[in-house]
Order: structure tokens, then C-alpha cells, then sequence
């Protein structure tokens, strides 16, 4: 029974947060929102949506992540750690008040923390240790900006840390005020999301990290710091209009995918070669908040999913990878196509799903976003932009046509393996569903517009 | 309470939280910035129940308590114990720029302080709008100890004082923030320090000595 | 005026000449109580120098006239320290006044002088004591002036008897947290300034580690008598300065006989008491090593500069 409960228990929690994030995005079709405990907890579309995104997510990772039924199950703590993360992260994104969102994502990073370190080896332990150091002092900068947040609240009469109130009654705030704190709390959240040049902790983190947990952490924590963003930027608009946010978010997404393509180029390790397809990623979306307006954020959101799905995928499919071959080393996993094709297929569709090919939603978030920038005016940017995700392209597309084609030795060796120490039906599920997100016209469209239409007015 | 013994408490706790800054950076050995820590954290809970009696807030002065028991004796109490087992390397002989040079980071780094620290001063005229320079201060030093320290205590006391710069300052600037948040950071701050500490002893066993220069492993 | 500033600074000369002796007694009788001993007493400092005057000097042959010329000029500058410090009387002369620049000219004179005398010994070790002093006055230096600085910027005037008058007039200034850390770098500078422990140990006699007794080493007799009395002065007159600044309460405005009583009993118990405390707090440090003294250099420097930053801002409002 303990056993079951062990290793089940994520897989339940990330079941329980799906479920309830599809039932808001029923709830709130039309611009509806939803509250409990007393407008604590407050549900709008992004809400929901980015609910659904940590759900799904959760579920790919957890389910697919779940040992063969003869393994031993994973430890308490591990089951406890994970379950605390998907919890902390759900009250990130239901919570109304700034300073919980905060708190939550300083949760993940303590719940994290041993999760990283998990395998006790020294590589491990420094990853572990650089992780909770650099996302620590992140974490605390965002707070020092949403202490200074509140104080202009305070001064302008209004004292609250509340998102609705804030985007509702939009208080007279002194702009000088804001400016630091928003530029403080961008910075400090942009840490936690791993944009350069605060990315260091994350190629560590999620390369030493248990297979799983690496896709939680991608796919989920960054898109909730990202959201934290988002959330921060629409409060401080209507106050210093969007210049210096954009300016920032804009050159930390050019740094990001500039560091991402010249440090995927010559990469030896798999797991650091997805971690950096990460802050590839997440660079794209700090250009989408750079360049705002529905069309930039509904992509980005679209985004958020694909790739979360996309790298929870690839993360998974990368710990089986390592469970079968023993290794991360890129130059040993030369034709894996051939020798193990059941480790290798779900890996390499998640990865033509990353390196942002059709018919994955990917592709068309990506170029949503540089089509919505240049219709705002940054063409330059997105120019570059465009340049360094050619970049990233070719040298990400270089490492995994590696594992899929080449010459053979000559030798047919042993026959191809088909199976996998895992679960692929999830797997196959997830990346399905990235593969026509982009299509599915409807309520999921108007769930888009509708959560970029509450970062509203500010937005653009 | 006077407006003038306030206005002096009130300078009287920042320069003192300031002071034990500055000693923080020139001391070398661990103990004794464990014990700076310590003071500095029973300074910050005098200050806060001054803000709270200067402002008849229960709430206040309650916190002030919580600050006192979690900053002032919690904290440096599992600091020490992290570093009661590393007796023979309880020193920071080899910080990556020698105390000189800190000291003289120190001097330029507050001044950085009270520029940076100007659009803060609209709040207000009172004079615990103007000692917050005094917590932005504390941040900038804890950044400093922060990235220029090598063992793996020193680096968890420079987060200890950046988180108490950032406490000053939210004191300061608007009389803490809401309870629930406060008690939500305190209790995070209370557990990364826990989960530092494990960590420490887990580099410790792995790699014989809490001295971060050794973990070079992972790099591109 | 200038009459009155005439008499406040005979006396002021008189007062310390009579006194630091005295202090210097006090000091090595608390500490040797304090470690056990007996010690010489108190008035063991006079009987020396009372010896040292009736000796012939013998200087060795390579000597330059600086062997006589220096010590003199020592006992000079620190003469002239104490009659421009405001320790009695905030009274001052309209042609000379006490500014804090004039006052550390010529403190920097004095040191110079017994450094070219350590030198022109032509010994290695009073080369190296005249280094080391050199060293630890440079770094003490900016601190000296940045801490008496910031005591004046609320005052507005670098003159330091009115920096005494402020302090006299407004005593919340004097407890301010500008002023406590000012003051403690001042003394932290203080003694890094006339050579106390913990950075240099007046009592040693091991050549290496000394400081100020290597640059005397080769001197005898009467010239050994003005150094030693020079050196005393300076320390009497900036642990003087340092009192005033700390407890103002005394020190006379106006030239009156019961005035000028009731402030030498002020700065006679002033020194009393600092004596005593500096005393106590050497027998608890042990000596810093040199390469660790610019640091601590370095510490009061910070100190002041601190004072300095938060007294602006005091001022800005």
C-alpha cells in the first residue's frame, strides 16, 4: 500500500492539478474568473491556462517518468518532494496576492533542492549547491522589487500586494517607485526562469538532476517564472509604460539565445544540450513579453505549452537513454536510431518538435512572435532573434542527427532494441498533443486570446 | 513615543545593523561572523518594534518577535552547528579579494547604496524612509561576501545578509509587508539556510573540506 | 579675544606637558596591575625624563645636525598641537585657528621629524622602524581627516573648537550614530597614530617588532628626553582631542579663573579615565601582525568614510 502510494503519488497529484485546470478553463471561457477563499486564490484565463500547462506537463513527466512495475518504487521523500512541487507550483499560479506567487516559487526551489542533489554524487552536490545559492539570491532580488512594489502601493494609499486590485483600480503609483521595483523583480524572476546572464545554475541543475524532475523543472518552473513575469510586467505598465521592460526582457532574450546557440555548438552532454535548448526557449518567450500586445502573448503561451510538453518529453526519454546505454556522452550515442530505436524514436520526435519544426506548435509559436514583433516595430531585434534560432537550429539539428543518421561501421551488429524502461504512451500522448496544438481552432484559440487579454490593456 | 527618541532609535538600530555589516566583511573568521550575524539580527527586531510602537501595530511588533527568535537565534545557531564540525577550517584565509580591498568595496559599494537608493526617498521624509539606504546598503555588502567568499559558510552568511538588507528595507519603506508574506519568506528563508546546511555536510563527505573551489566539475 | 586665546593655550601647553607624562605613568601602572605587577608608579615617567635631561647625548659618529635638530622639532609640533587643540578653552586666535587641516599639518610634521631621525641613524633597524611609521601614518592619515570631517559637516566649519561649541550646544549631537563611528575610527587612528597596541607594543624590546623604539633606538640624553616628551605630548593631546569630542562637558567658552579651573579638572579626569581604558583594552589584544595593520587601516578608513556618507545625508534631510 505505502508502495503503491509512493509511486503513485505524483502521478495522482499532477492528474488532480489537470484536472482541475481544464475544468477552469471551462469555467472561465469568456473572461470569466474564478475565486476561492475569500479572493485568495483567483482563477482568470492566463490562470487557468498556465494550471492546465503545469498539469499536463506534470502528468508527461511523472507518468512517463514512473519505473517499470518491478522497479523499486522511489523514495518518500522523493515521492513527497515531487508532490510539494506541483502543489507549490498550482499556488503559484491560482494565487491573487504577489508576494504568495513569490513564496510558491521559493517552495520549488527548497522542494527542488534535494531533488537535484538527489543522486549524492559530487557533480550532483555542486549542482545542487550552485541551484539554491544562484536561484535563492534571484528569488530574493524579486522580493526586494516586490517589497518596493508594495511600498509605492502604500504610499499611494492603496497598500496591497493583490492583482486584481491592483489591474482594476490601477493606483496612483510613483513612477520612479515602480521603476526600480519592477526592474528588480524582472530581474529577480528572470533568474529563477534561467534567461541570460543569470543562467549558469540551470545547464547544472538540470543536467545532474534526476530524468523526471529535469522535465518538471523545465517544463513547468521556468513557464511559472516566466508567468511571474508577465504578471509583474502588466502591473507596472500602466505605471512607466513598456520602454525599459522591454528593453530588458528583450536584450535578456537575445543574450539567452546567443549563449544557448554558442554553448549548443560544441556540446558534449545530452542532458546540458537539452538544458540549454531550455534558455534557448525561454529567451523566445522573454522576447514574446518584450514585444507584447495579444498576438505576441498568445503565442507565448502557446509556446509555454509546446515546449513544456516537448522538453518533459525529451528529459524522460533522456533518463531512459542513460538507464539503457549508461551514458550522456553525445559521441557514445552515435546511430542509437539503429541500436535502440525504442529510447531513440520518442527522443528524436521530441526533439524535432524542439528544434521548432512543423508540424509541432512550436514552429508556429515561434513564428507568431517574430511576425507579431515585427508588426510592433522591433524588427532589428527579431532580425536577430531569427538569426540566433537559425543558429541554435543548426547546431541542436547537428547533435541529434548524430544519434539518428550516418554511416554505419559496416557491421549490422545486434539486432535494433524496440523497448523502452519506461512508459511511452504518455509520452506519445504529449508530444500528439504539440503536434496540433497549432491547429485546434476554437475554445482553445479563445483560451489563448482570452489569458493574453487579461495581462490587457497593459500589455499594449 | 517622542517623535525625536524615535527618529534616534531609528538611526541608532540602522547604524548598527550597518556597523555589523561592515564588520561581517572585515572579520575573518566564522564564529565571529556568525556571532555579527546574530547582533544584527536582534538590531533589525529592535528596529521593527520601534516602527511598531512608533505605530501602535500589534502586528508589528509581534514580527519584531519572530525576527528576533528566527534571525537572532535560530539562524546563527545552525550556522554554528555547520561549522562546529569543520573546526580546523572555521577561517576564511582565502577570500578571492584580500580584506583591504573588500573594505575599500565596501566604502564605494555604499555609496552605490545611497545613489541607488534615491527614487526610494519620494516615500517620504520620516526617518525610517531615510535609513533605507542603510538595508540597500546590507544588500549590495551581502552580494559581495556573497561572490567573493570561498567556503561554503561564508557564502550562506552573505545571503543571510542580503536577506537582511532586503528585511530592512521592506521594514523600512512600508512597515513589512503583509503577515501572511512575512511569515511565508521567514519560513523560506529558515529552510534554504536548513537545506544549505545538509548540503554542506553532504560536500563535506563527498569532498573532504566545505571549500567551493574544489567543485569545478561541471563547466562547458 | 586674542588675549584670552593666549591664555587658554599657555595653559593648554602647560597643562599637557604637566599631564601626558602623568599618563603615560597611569597607563603602565594599570597595566601592570592589571598583569600582576607592581610597576614603576606614576610619577615614573618624570623621573625618567628627569635622568634623560641631565645625560650627555652621545650620538655616533655619520650623525648629521638632525640627531639635535629633529627631536627638537618634534617637541615643537607637538607643543603647537596642544596649544591649537580645543582641550580647554574653545577660544581661539583670529590669525590661527584651530582648523582641522592646521592641526594634522602639523601632527605630520612631528612624524616626519622622528622618521628622518630613525633614518639618519644610518642603522637598519631605525631605516626599518622609519618605514613602518611612515606606512601606518599614511594609511592613517585620510582616516584622521575623515572622521574629524565628518563631525564637522553638520557644523559647517572644519575649525575643530567649533565643532566643540556645536557639540556643547546640542548634546543629542554627541551620542548620533554619525558621531560614535566617527569617533571610533578616530580612535582606532588615534592609536594606530602615537604607536599603542595593537599596532605597535610600546614596551617591547624586540628590535623587529618595533615601530616608534626603532627609530629612537640610537638616540641618547637630552635628545631621547624630546622625543620620548614629544611623543608623549602627541599622545596626551589627540587622547585630549578625542575626550573633548566624546564628552564635551568642560571645556570653557569664555576666559574665567573658576573656568579654566573647572576645565583642567575636566581634561584631567578625561585623560584619566581614557588612560585607564586604553590601558585595560592593551592588556587584552595581543599585537597585530604588519601585514594585517593596513587592514585595519583600511577598517577605520571604511568607518569614517561611512560617518561621513550618513552625516550628508543627516544634513540633506
Amino acid at each position: 500500500m505505502a508502495d503503491g502510494m509512493r509511486r503513485y503519488a505524483g502521478v495522482a497529484a499532477a492528474t488532480v492539478v489537470l484536472v482541475a485546470g481544464l475544468a477552469l478553463d471551462v469555467a472561465v471561457a469568456g473572461g470569466g474568473t474564478v475565486t476561492a477563499l475569500g479572493g485568495e486564490l483567483r482563477a482568470d484565463a492566463l490562470s487557468a491556462f498556465m494550471l492546465t500547462v503545469v498539469g499536463a506537463v506534470g502528468l508527461t513527466a511523472t507518468w512517463s517518468g514512473m519505473g517499470a512495475r518491478s522497479d523499486p518504487p522511489p523514495s518518500t521523500s522523493y515521492a513527497a518532494l515531487v508532490v510539494l512541487f506541483l502543489g507549490a507550483m498550482s499556488l503559484g499560479v491560482l494565487a491573487d496576492n504577489l508576494g504568495v506567487l513569490w513564496v510558491a516559487v521559493e517552495a520549488t526551489t527548497i522542494a527542488t533542492a534535494f531533488l537535484v542533489g538527489h543522486h549524492r554524487s559530487r557533480r550532483a552536490l555542486e549542482a545542487a549547491w550552485k541551484y539554491v545559492v544562484l536561484g535563492s539570491v534571484g528569488v530574493a532580488i524579486a522580493f526586494f522589487g516586490i517589497v518596493l512594489l508594495y511600498a509605492a502601493t502604500r504610499s499611494a494609499g492603496a497598500a496591497t500586494l493583490s492583482w486584481a486590485t491592483l489591474s482594476s483600480t490601477q493606483p496612483d503609483l510613483d513612477p520612479s517607485l515602480v521603476r526600480l521595483a519592477a526592474a528588480l523583480t524582472i530581474l529577480g524572476f528572470a533568474t529563477k526562469a534561467g534567461l541570460a546572464p543569470m543562467h549558469s545554475w540551470l545547464p547544472d541543475a538540470h543536467s545532474q538532476a534526476p530524468a523526471p524532475v529535469s522535465g518538471l523543472m523545465s517544463g513547468v518552473l521556468l513557464s511559472v517564472a516566466f508567468y511571474a513575469i508577465l504578471r509583474v510586467q502588466a502591473i507596472a505598465a500602466p505605471v512607466i509604460g513598456t520602454g525599459m521592460m522591454r528593453g530588458m526582457l528583450a536584450t535578456a532574450g537575445l543574450l539567452s539565445l546567443g549563449v544557448a546557440t554558442l554553448l549548443l555548438i560544441a556540446q558534449r552532454d545530452l542532458k546540458r544540450m537539452l538544458a540549454y535548448s531550455s534558455v534557448e526557449h525561454m529567451g523566445v518567450l522573454a522576447l514574446a513579453a518584450a514585444v507584447g500586445g495579444t498576438l505576441a502573448i498568445a503565442a507565448a503561451l502557446l509556446h509555454v505549452l509546446g515546449h513544456g510538453l516537448a522538453k518533459a518529453s525529451a528529459f524522460v526519454a533522456s533518463g531512459w537513454i542513460l538507464e539503457t546505454e549508461g551514458t550522456t556522452r553525445l559521441e557514445d550515442l552515435r546511430l542509437l536510431f539503429r541500436r535502440r530505436p525504442g529510447v531513440a524514436v520518442p527522443f528524436l520526435v521530441a526533439m524535432t518538435a524542439l528544434l521548432g519544426l512543423p508540424p509541432f506548435s512550436l514552429f508556429f509559436s515561434e513564428v507568431a512572435i517574430v511576425v507579431a514583433g515585427v508588426q510592433r516595430g522591433m524588427t532589428w531585434v527579431m532580425a536577430g532573434a531569427v538569426l540566433l534560432l537559425l543558429g541554435a537550429f543548426a547546431a541542436l539539428a547537428r547533435q541529434v542527427a548524430s544519434i539518428a543518421f550516418g554511416a554505419a561501421d559496416g557491421d549490422p551488429g545486434p539486432p535494433p532494441d524496440w523497448s523502452a524502461p519506461g512508459r511511452r504512451f504518455p509520452l506519445g500522448v504529449a508530444l500528439g498533443v504539440t503536434a496540433v496544438a497549432a491547429f485546434v481552432a476554437g475554445p482553445f484559440a479563445d483560451l489563448l486570446t482570452d489569458a493574453a487579454g487579461v495581462l490587457g490593456a497593459a500589455a499594449g | 513615543m517622542p517623535e525625536s527618541t524615535y527618529t534616534q532609535l531609528v538611526e541608532l538600530s540602522a547604524a548598527l545593523l550597518l556597523l555589523c555589516a561592515v564588520l561581517i566583511v572585515w572579520r575573518r573568521s566564522l564564529g565571529a561572523q556568525i556571532r555579527l550575524l546574530a547582533v544584527q539580527g536582534w538590531a533589525l527586531a529592535g528596529l521593527v518594534a520601534v516602527l511598531g510602537v512608533h505605530e501602535d501595530s500589534v502586528e508589528l511588533v509581534s514580527v519584531a518577535v519572530l525576527v528576533a527568535v528566527l534571525k537572532g537565534v535560530v539562524l546563527p545557531r545552525v550556522l554554528s552547528r555547520t561549522t562546529a564540525a569543520d573546526r580546523a577550517a572555521a577561517r576564511e584565509e582565502t577570500p578571492l579579494i584580500n580584506t583591504t580591498a573588500s573594505l575599500l568595496a565596501v566604502s564605494f559599494l555604499t555609496m552605490l547604496a545611497y545613489l541607488v537608493s534615491r527614487p526610494v526617498l519620494v516615500l517620504g521624509s520620516t526617518p525610517a524612509v531615510a535609513a533605507v539606504p542603510v538595508g540597500v546598503a546590507m544588500t549590495l555588502l551581502g552580494f559581495l561576501v556573497l561572490s567573493t567568499r570561498r567556503h561554503a559558510v561564508s557564502q550562506l552568511i552573505g545571503f543571510l545578509l542580503l536577506d537582511n538588507g532586503i528585511a530592512t528595507v521592506a521594514f523600512l519603506t512600508a512597515g513589512g509587508v503583509p503577515l501572511v508574506v512575512e511569515l511565508g519568506v521567514s519560513l523560506d528563508v529558515l529552510l534554504v539556510v536548513l537545506i544549505l546546511q545538509v548540503l554542506t555536510s553532504r560536500i563535506r563527505t563527498e569532498f573532504g573540506d566545505a571549500d567551493l573551489d574544489d567543485m569545478t566539475e561541471l563547466h562547458d | 579675544m586674542s588675549a584670552s586665546a593666549a591664555v587658554f593655550s599657555l595653559s593648554q601647553v602647560l597643562v599637557v606637558v604637566a599631564l601626558s607624562p602623568l599618563v603615560i605613568g597611569l597607563m603602565r601602572t594599570v597595566r601592570a596591575r592589571l598583569e600582576g605587577r607592581v610597576g614603576g608608579g606614576v610619577l615614573q615617567p618624570w623621573r625618567d625624563l628627569r635622568k634623560l635631561l641631565r645625560k650627555e647625548p652621545l650620538v655616533a659618529d655619520g650623525r648629521s645636525w638632525w640627531a639635535v635638530a629633529g627631536p627638537l622639532l618634534l617637541m615643537s609640533s607637538s607643543l603647537a598641537v596642544c596649544a591649537l587643540t580645543p582641550l580647554l578653552g574653545t577660544v581661539t586666535f583670529d590669525r590661527l585657528p584651530d582648523d582641522l587641516f592646521v592641526v594634522v599639518s602639523v601632527l605630520l610634521l612631528g612624524t616626519v621629524a622622528v622618521a628622518l631621525v630613525g633614518l639618519d641613524a644610518g642603522t637598519a633597524f631605525g631605516g626599518m622602524g622609519s618605514s613602518r611609521h611612515m606606512t601606518i601614518s599614511a594609511l592613517v592619515e585620510p582616516t584622521v581627516l575623515l572622521s574629524v570631517y565628518a563631525l564637522s559637516i553638520p557644523v559647517g566649519s572644519s575649525v575643530l573648537s567649533e565643532i566643540v561649541e556645536a557639540r556643547l550646544d546640542d548634546p543629542a549631537t554627541v551620542l548620533s550614530p554619525v558621531s560614535l563611528l566617527a569617533l571610533l575610527a578616530l580612535t582606532i587612528a588615534v592609536v594606530a597614530e602615537t604607536g599603542r597596541l595593537p599596532v605597535d607594543n610600546p614596551a617591547t624590546h624586540l628590535e623587529l617588532t618595533m615601530i616608534h623604539e626603532a627609530m629612537v633606538l640610537e638616540s641618547s640624553g637630552r635628545d631621547l628626553a624630546w622625543l620620548e616628551l614629544g611623543s608623549w605630548l602627541r599622545l596626551g593631546a589627540l587622547m585630549g582631542l578625542v575626550s573633548t569630542l566624546l564628552v564635551p562637558w568642560g571645556v570653557a567658552s569664555e576666559l574665567s579663573v573658576v573656568g579654566l579651573l573647572v576645565a583642567i579638572l575636566a581634561l584631567a579626569a578625561k585623560l584619566a579615565v581614557a588612560a585607564t581604558v586604553l590601558a585595560a583594552v592593551e592588556v587584552a589584544l595581543a599585537k597585530v601582525r604588519l601585514f594585517r595593520v593596513p587592514e585595519l587601516m583600511a577598517g577605520s578608513f571604511v568607518l569614517a568614510f561611512l560617518a561621513v556618507t550618513a552625516s550628508y545625508l543627516v544634513v540633506q534631510g
